[in-house]
């Protein structure tokens, strides 16, 4: 087996070749990042505990892992920073500005909901960006997102209450179920035996929508989640739980994990997400969750970083152990669940290692149903020629392209690929005063294509990448899975 | 694991219609030269082909030259008799056509870039390196054949300039290594220009900043003055002179400075290789391969001699690949292809193929470290038969549907024997 090696060997792999430090998109723009190499394996030899660190510079790593891509011997060079800055913020502990930036679920919370207009008002007003820039040490000129009147939890709570008053007459069971829900088991078979139930009732002309709705999970036990033998993994899907096309007679459920963004500035993208997976009979589940942490783990938060890991690993345990996967739209938050949070943070039980194994970037599910022969291919032909970007985070899946591969199935659509590493911005790097200069530079050969491929529209899959391209090039951005939902011709509530 | 909730059944056409976007030719494994000419090669056959690779390939640690064989004066000659002598030798195996259609296929993508490479494999060439040494070689950029070893000869004083800021770069001890070889070098070191720049000049730094029209005509202007005052007709620099617009660059320096511009190659990290490097990427793209980086294959498993499947790491699990065909262009010893085992044994680190080596620890090495023969370990690579297809211990062709190429293949000391590059693009090239 040739795997690379683990991050407390990776060290000893560099041969100080500097190839990263050459690829690096921090280091080329900028002096205050020396480069990976020097801040990653070879400062990491002076850091012992107790002693004081030795060099800031490592905090200007924007955590892209262009360096892990291109290292031809694997040494976990981005994992090695992010630990380096967590060592800083240990001693030192979390700047103002970075504690708030960091809490991302936070801020959606206080901003989305009926208060968005005036939170969205005030935020852009000159002064406070001027108050936000010099005093908490926000950019100015950073671009933020909007907060939304409704949020995409609230969307799917309404589509319940919809959708169960659809239903209402032959579902008891699922009443039942809903009482229980908080409690998420898995006692299947009583399970399947309530879907099937709905299934029948849905059929009878209650459309196939599907419904969003936590409490079709849960079946009428009581055993909390914590309480089961934990499973090895990974596990194997129970095969009459999995049928994924729309015309069988009962959806195989799916867990959607929609982070931050999707919540409370761009519940569109959960909308065509639940949109084109419904599209292919999966029941789509939207249990309670949290931050992914990425944005803690990245401002050297790792104490709040490993509360939301576990936190969300605890909500979303039950459904896991039943084989159910859990898939998500922003491909940072799917990565941290699959490998940055474990590997970084240092947990490794179980438990995390089974939310781990069954965590997919959307796309990355996709396009195992399409190699599988599962996905539909009833698209509708776009005439179009849309640049994309691979955001440095998907990139990290080491995964190839995955939404390449799925939407050229889709006849007519011609995909220009970005050659550029990193847009810059790296969650909550950019908007920082010190980076924002770096991070709009750093994003210049992009910025570049987006503007001369001529397009009024480019895709990307990753939240701040979008806004960041938005705020840059003027140009308009979105998920790929809206384009995939406009290809399937699926009409998702849009805002 | 992903299968068992894809229960339902699809229709046949429908599998192959899905599949036939994600399925590949040729999915080739390594993104050094070898992988990459191999890439452009099949592409050009019309395959469709997935490059795979943990990371950027040795070429970034090497000169930007291409080397086909250390021999006095004819390498092609050379390689002819070398081959007569050592039939194993991979240069034995393919043939002299293979090596032609490889070059060609370097040179093109090159010249496509604006940036020719300049020679053949008729002639030996000689160009200086970092210490001052003259290296024999056969292929060189533009950008470095202004300080052929005939060339310097036959001119009036060379100047060898650097700046302090770069690290590795010596202009004092080219120059004295440079004559003692008798050549009338001189050095000097230039101030770097004012740019938002303060620290850390890495040669990628200065290749960006040397893009820069006012960054360079800052440069040229001091070279300018040293050729006033010494009368130089050559300046030697480091190869740091551009990226994408070496070629650019070095005119302009020439234009300004008046005195022919040569590049030097400097250590790691290698701006002339990574032009090389670009360039096939470049082309393989523009030929169609997708080119996918970070990826450690770490297994792959077959039947009746036929690999069907590898699997490359990725973030919590595996990711599986399928192809008709495969090109094993992982590199040797250096390239991290073939690494030693704590017990002592080595391993092609991809597929697991069987290493043909000395096979006592105790002959890896001989006595004498410049031992003119060379250490026998560094001969060590997969065992081949005539169309490189894997041999085991016995002899027996493991998969035919696989190939080796480049410096992993054993019978042959690409560094030593001088022709790293050109068993590169040889073998990437042939023909399965």
């Amino acid at each position: 087996m040739n795997h690379p090696p683990p991050l407390n060997q990776g060290l000893d792999q560099c041969i100080k070749c500097n190839i990263c430090t050459s690829a690096c998109p921090v280091a080329a723009v900028s002096d205050r990042f020396p480069g990976p190499k020097y801040v990653g394996p070879q400062a990491q030899r002076f850091r012992r505990e107790g002693q004081p660190v030795p060099d800031d510079s490592v905090d200007y790593c924007s955590g892209c892992r262009v360096c892990n891509e291109v290292c031809p011997t694997g040494v976990p060079i981005a994992q090695l920073n992010a630990r380096a800055r967590a060592q800083i913020v240990a001693e030192r502990g979390v700047p103002l500005r970075n504690w708030l930036i960091a809490r991302t679920d936070m801020i959606g919370r206080l901003s989305a909901g009926p208060q968005a207009p005036l939170v969205n008002f005030v935020l852009r007003l000159a002064p406070t960006r001027w108050l936000a820039h010099y005093i908490l040490g926000i950019h100015r000129h950073a671009p933020l997102p909007l907060a939304r009147r409704h949020t995409f939890r609230a969307w799917v709570a309404e589509r319940r209450v919809q959708g169960t008053g659809n239903r209402e007459q032959g579902t008891g069971n699922r009443e039942q179920g809903t009482e229980n829900r908080e409690q998420g088991t898995e006692n299947r078979e009583q399970r399947t035996e309530n879907r099937e139930q709905g299934t029948e009732n849905r059929e009878q002309g209650t459309e196939k929508s599907v419904l969003s709705s936590p409490s079709r999970l849960t079946p009428p036990t009581s055993t909390p989640p914590t309480s089961t033998p934990p499973t090895s993994t990974p596990p194997t899907f129970s095969p009459h739980a999995s049928s994924p096309h729309a015309s069988s007679p009962h959806a195989s459920p799916i867990v959607y994990f929609h982070g931050c963004a999707t919540q409370a500035y761009e519940p569109h993208v959960g909308q065509a997400a639940l949109a084109v997976l419904e599209h292919h009979g999966y029941e789509v589940l939207v249990p309670p969750q949290n931050c992914c942490g990425l944005p803690l783990i990245s401002n050297g938060d790792f104490v709040a970083a490993r509360r939301a890991h576990l936190t969300n690993v605890r909500h979303l345990l039950a459904y896991v152990r039943q084989g159910i996967p859990v898939v998500g739209t922003s491909t940072s938050c799917t990565l941290t669940l699959k490998e940055e949070a474990p590997e970084i943070l240092g947990l490794h039980s179980a438990d995390v290692q089974l939310l781990a194994a069954h965590t997919y970037d959307l796309f990355e599910f996709l396009r195992l149903l399409a190699e599988a022969g599962q996905l539909r291919r009833d698209f509708r032909p776009m005439a179009r020629q849309l640049p994309y970007h691979i955001p440095c985070q998907y990139r990290a899946h080491r995964i190839g392209q995955p939404v390449v591969d799925v939407l050229s199935l889709i006849p007519g659509l011609q995909l220009s690929l970005s050659p550029a590493a990193c847009c810059g911005i790296a969650g909550t790097y950019g908007i920082k005063r010190e980076k924002y200069a770096i991070a709009m530079a750093v994003g210049q050969p992009l910025f570049n294509f987006i503007r001369q491929s001529g397009s009024d529209l480019a895709l990307c899959d990753s939240e701040t990448c979008r806004w960041q391209i938005s705020h840059a090039t003027g140009v308009a951005t979105k998920h790929p899975i809206e384009l995939l939902a406009e290809a399937y011709n699926l009409s998702y509530y849009q805002s | 694991m992903f299968r068992c909730f894809l229960a339902g059944r699809p229709t046949k056409n429908r599998a192959k219609i899905a599949q036939k976007n994600m399925e590949y030719d040729t999915i080739v494994i390594g993104a050094g030269l070898a992988g990459l000419t191999a890439a452009n090669a099949r592409a050009a056959r019309g395959e469709r082909v997935l490059l795979l690779a943990k990371g950027h390939g040795a070429c970034q640690w090497a000169s930007g030259c291409v080397d086909l064989l250390d021999a006095p004066e004819h390498p092609l000659a050379a390689i002819a008799q070398l081959a007569a002598k050592h039939p194993l030798h991979p240069y034995a195996r393919v043939g002299p056509a293979a090596l032609h259609g490889g070059l060609k296929l370097l040179q093109s993508a090159c010249s496509k870039m604006g940036y020719p490479l300049v020679g053949s494999p008729t002639q030996t060439l000689r160009l200086p390196t970092a210490l001052g040494a003259l290296r024999p070689t056969s292929l060189v950029p533009l950008t470095m054949v202004a300080g052929e070893a005939r060339q310097l000869a036959a001119g009036g004083p060379l100047l060898i300039a650097g700046f302090r800021a770069l690290r590795d770069f010596f202009p004092p001890l080219i120059a004295a290594n440079l004559r003692t070889q008798g050549f009338p070098a001189t050095s000097c070191y230039l101030t770097m220009p004012n740019s938002e720049r303060q620290r850390d000049f890495t040669p990628m730094n200065l290749a960006h900043l040397f893009e820069r029209p006012a960054f360079r005509e800052n440069v040229a202007q001091q070279l300018r003055a040293h050729v006033r005052q010494g009368g130089y007709t050559r300046i030697g620099l480091p190869a740091v002179l551009g990226l994408h617009h070496a070629v650019t660059v070095v005119q302009a320096l020439q234009q300004t400075s008046n005195a022919l511009i040569f590049e030097i190659p400097t250590p790691p990290t290698s701006i002339p290789g990574m032009r090389l490097a670009h360039a096939l990427e470049q082309a393989a793209r523009q030929a169609g391969v997708h080119i996918q980086l970070g990826s450690w294959v770490v297994r792959g498993s077959g039947s009746q001699k036929r690999l069907e499947t590898i699997y490359s790491a990725a973030a919590a699990r595996e990711q599986r690949h399928h192809a008709q065909h495969w090109v094993l262009a992982t590199g040797g010893i250096l390239g991290g292809g073939i690494r030693r085992e704590p017990q002592g044994a080595l391993r092609e680190t991809a597929l697991g193929l069987p290493v043909h080596s000395p096979s006592q620890a105790n002959e890896w090495f001989h006595p004498h470290l410049f031992a003119p023969g060379g250490h026998p370990i560094f001969q060590a690579g997969i065992a081949t038969d005539q169309h490189l297809r894997p041999l085991d211990a016995a002899g027996q062709i493991m998969y035919t549907n696989v190939m080796i190429v480049g410096s992993a293949l054993a019978h042959c000391d690409p560094l030593r024997e001088g022709c790293r590059e050109g068993i590169a693009v040889a073998t990437g090239y042939k023909e399965s």
